[in-house]
């Protein structure tokens, strides 16, 4: 029993390594096709794919924005992550990012305290609870009423960001200037660096922890355990007894806080005042993407956030070296792995080839 | 008789699980002759079967229908060469007509509009040049199982089928049912028509059959005139091996008598108005196993969903377990009272297939102390745990770790029914426990559920298996409608026919003696 159970199959027909062989050829064709258009664009593409892939590391301003921009993304993509292991199609995502945005405004523009330590604190409990009450509502409508939680949030998404509007236009309106967006926040709300150069503020660290965390929930807790029977078959984990309406509104409270959390990091790190049309939109779809690339891991979710935004930074570098090439290519290679990575077809044939050997291998015996 | 339809050579499919489940077979079909498939559930025969109607292609390996070598895409273009297919599972919509039912995908046309009154005719005829006796105009809700089964032969007639593949077409009949079916394929044959019959029952086999093709473990073991094999010979090439004396029955232990597992009284359930559990009143005792027999769809999967809290229609009635009361409680709470389920649909309720079997092991008691430190579950003893259910219930596995949707029908079926003992109940409700596997396995499921019994844990068994119930149960009920038909007190002295009788609805008990179910 022992031996058997040592006897680890490196071949593509395990299930696990197929996955990782997967992304990796994802990968390498996305460089390549993007490397082809290079060719098409640009009158050095060596030295454009080399900017790309090695221009981050080059200073440390650019590494630190690396650093410090990825944070939000990796929370959004940890709480899209959450959802879908558990089989909830919730895309409300952004819309929580933008209402979390108001409830962090509202804190940070009043002077609530005078403690730097306890206003961003403050800032964080805000959001954490708005994110965390609303991201109930499409699982609670599905619980109860049977709606579909896609359409939900995707609707919700849209209701928030009009309140979002209305309330920042009509209690926090900043005076100083015409475009419609929040007060300055007050200094004390601001979270500061550990060490500037790299641009380490303790959202880093905050993140980590959090990232521990969610692996410890997915992998070795009762919860985990419980995410996973019910996002691979429902009806099992109803069948074993689970509570399939509790579990959703854990997941989403869950979900709901981590993007609490990331909108905070990016309004107290990188601005100064809100815009809900413009401070945190785009977070909470990115993080799906996110999730999808990093097929739900937890830490694959977060590597795969540091790696798209490395890759940003190094076509926005790149626009500086080269005008030829728009630091959109980027999207390109995002946009092919995931479609590879996401295709059910790709290098199927190959496997399956692999297997019918195998198969037939072990059948004779 | 002598020419040849349909050539199957070195036909292979490998699934992309990396499961074989055909290999290099070569089989031969004549025009007008019953040929029968047989081999164990999981032999491989159903695949066969998908790649001759188009709904699974040949790894490798040609089909050749009517001297052409054919490459179906899909079943359309098998039933467009002719050929037509009765699944085990009624391919039929409930709440149309069997009119609209047969001519879906082939409607008579008048203009841009259906032709109702051809299409009317049109199968009307059909159906009486083939002695149906069945009014078309009637909704298929309406209709029994046997009837449902009439209306999808007539599907593939309609279509001019000259091939009809009959995929286990008996496990839903009853004997007098089979009997009747029997002699409509005789007459099938006689008009021209070419019949394969899928079964695993041999006496059925042995006596419709012109040929007899065997395959074991997705191997062809060879193709024989009925005539020329005895039953004996039959078993032989298929399981490889002689069978093996029926289930050892022990006498069950004094010392539970009359201590009650579970009690069911006056359970009524409606669904759309019509009522499908009427006054049913039944007893589980401890170390006993009751049969439930009837065709599907008589109320025993409602019956099973109102005592394991599935159902979300409210029931009428009183379901105690272990002398509580469970009105109110959901599945979990039923559990927890020591109630433990093998459900019918073991890829849709009893498993997530692409966890690892460890996972699929602990399922119904994964918050129990021995598998959970405080915080986090205990990976190492869930390991432990899984691997010990792995060796005594020899599931045929790599490792613990392996997804169980790449096991075969059998070795699931033990991982559920492994994980279902390890909640060490004190009642179980089995439904259909061996429906689909191999027989191997199937004997082995049989083996621990007498185990259990005779440990003190009552088991209501439900099986369309005839043989199964009359074999493993101490006590039998049979449904029909709704309703218990029938209850009889000592299971080894009734036979098939008598409890066909009451599956069909022909014979009734008085309430007194149904009453037995609960006070016996």
């Amino acid at each position: 029993m022992t031996e058997k159970k040592q006897k680890i199959n490196l071949s593509i027909t395990n299930p696990k390594v197929f996955e990782v062989v997967k992304m990796v050829i994802s990968i390498l064709i996305a460089l390549a096709i993007t490397l082809v258009i290079l060719f098409m664009i640009s009158d050095n593409p060596v030295r454009a794919i080399v900017t790309i892939l090695t221009g981050p590391l080059t200073k440390r301003r650019y590494i630190g924005s690396v650093i410090e921009s990825f944070i939000p993304y990796a929370f959004s993509g940890l709480a899209a992550g959450v959802l879908f292991k558990s089989g909830a199609f919730n895309l409300g995502g952004e819309g929580i990012f933008i209402i979390s945005g108001v409830s962090i405004a509202a804190v940070a523009c009043n002077q609530l305290t005078t403690s730097g330590v306890l206003h961003p604190i403050l800032c964080f409990l805000a959001a954490i609870v708005t994110g965390g009450i609303l991201m109930i509502i499409p699982s609670f409508l599905k619980a109860k009423f049977g709606t579909n939680e896609m359409v939900v949030s995707l609707m919700l998404n849209s209701i928030y960001s009009g309140v979002a509007m209305f309330i920042i236009r009509k209690f926090l309106l900043t005076t100083t200037t015409s475009t419609i967006g929040s007060r300055d926040y007050f200094k004390t709300a601001k979270i500061g660096y550990i060490f500037e150069p790299l641009r380490i503020s303790p959202c880093l660290i905050l993140l980590i922890i959090t990232t521990i965390v969610m692996y410890l929930i997915m992998f070795k807790s009762r919860l985990g355990y419980q995410i996973r029977l019910a996002g691979t078959n429902p009806k099992f984990a109803e069948y074993s007894g689970i509570s399939a309406f509790k579990l959703s509104i854990v997941t989403a409270v869950i979900a709901g806080i981590l993007c609490g959390m990331g909108a905070s990091c990016q309004l107290l790190t990188q601005t100064s005042f809100y815009l809900p049309e413009q401070s945190l939109v785009g977070i909470g779809f990115s993080g799906m993407l996110l999730s999808m690339l990093g097929r739900n891991n937890p830490i694959g979710i977060v590597v795969a956030a540091f790696l798209i935004k490395y890759l940003e930074q190094g076509t926005s570098i790149l626009y500086f070296v080269d005008r030829a090439v728009p630091s959109e290519i980027v999207a390109i290679v995002e946009g092919i792995v995931i479609l590879l990575i996401s295709s059910q077809y790709f290098l199927r044939g190959f496997r399956e080839k692999k297997l019918l050997k195998e198969g037939l291998e072990k059948d004779a015996k | 008789m002598g020419e040849t339809i349909l050539k199957l050579d070195k036909v292979t499919k490998v699934y992309p699980n990396g499961t074989v489940a055909n290999r290099d077979i070569n089989m031969e079909f004549e025009k007008g002759e019953i040929h029968s498939i047989v081999g164990e559930n999981g032999a491989g025969k159903s695949t066969l079967m998908k790649m001759i109607f188009g709904i699974e292609s040949p790894s490798s390996g040609t089909i050749t229908y009517k001297g052409e070598e054919v490459h179906f895409a899909s079943s359309l273009d098998a039933i467009k060469a002719g050929i037509g297919m009765v699944h085990q599972h009624f391919m039929l919509i409930p709440s149309f007509s069997v009119v609209d039912n047969i001519i879906l995908g082939d409607e008579p046309k008048n203009g841009i509009f259906l032709d109702r009154r051809e299409a009317v005719r049109k199968t009307q005829e059909v159906s009486d040049r083939y002695n149906f006796e069945l009014d078309v105009t009637e909704k298929v809700s309406a209709l029994s199982v046997a009837k449902k089964q009439k209306v999808e032969i007539l599907k593939t007639l309609y279509r001019d089928a000259e091939l009809i593949i009959l995929d286990e077409p008996t496990s839903v009949l009853t004997p007098q049912e089979t009997e009747k079916l029997f002699e409509q394929l005789r007459s099938f044959k006689k008009q021209g028509h070419t019949i394969l019959f899928i079964s695993h029952k041999l006496e059925e086999v042995k006596q419709i059959s012109d040929r007899i093709s065997v395959i074991r473990n997705g191997v062809s073991k060879g193709t024989y005139r009925n005539d020329e094999l005895t039953m004996e010979q039959l078993t032989n090439l298929i399981i490889g091996r002689d069978l093996e004396s029926d289930i050892d029955r022990y006498k069950t232990h004094e010392d539970f008598h009359n201590e009650k597992a579970a009690v069911i009284e006056d359970l009524c359930l409606e669904r759309n108005g019509k009522p499908v559990l009427d006054h049913v009143s039944l007893a589980v005792k401890k170390g006993e196993i009751l049969g439930i027999a009837g065709v599907e769809g008589n109320g025993q999967l409602d019956l099973v969903r109102c005592i394991t809290g599935l159902e979300k229609t409210k029931y009428e009635g009183k379901i105690m377990i272990c002398d509580t009361d469970t009105s109110g409680m959901n599945i979990k709470g039923r559990r927890d009272l020591g109630m433990a389920y093998i459900p019918e649909d073991r890829m849709g309720d009893g498993i997530a297939g692409p966890l690892p079997i460890s996972d699929n092991m602990i399922s119904t008691y994964y918050t129990r102390d021995d598998i959970n430190t405080k915080l986090f579950m205990d990976n190492r003893a869930i390991d432990r745990i899984s691997n010990e259910l792995i060796d005594t219930f020899a599931v045929k596995t790599e490792s613990n770790k392996t997804s169980v949707d790449s096991l075969s029908g059998g070795n699931i079926q033990k991982v559920v029914v492994a994980r279902e003992y390890n909640t060490r109940p004190k009642f179980m409700i089995a439904e259909q426990p061996t429906h689909g596997i191999d027989i191997g396995s199937a004997e082995f499921v049989h083996h621990k559920l007498i185990e259990l019994r005779n440990s003190g844990v009552g088991i209501l068994l439900v099986s369309a298996d005839l043989n199964e119930v009359m074999d493993l149960s101490d006590r039998i009920i049979v449904m029909f409608d709704g309703q218990i038909a029938g209850y009889f007190k000592n299971a080894r002295n009734v036979t098939d026919q008598e409890l066909g009788m009451f599956m069909l609805g022909a014979s009734h008990q008085t309430p007194e003696e149904i009453g037995g179910a609960l006070n016996d």
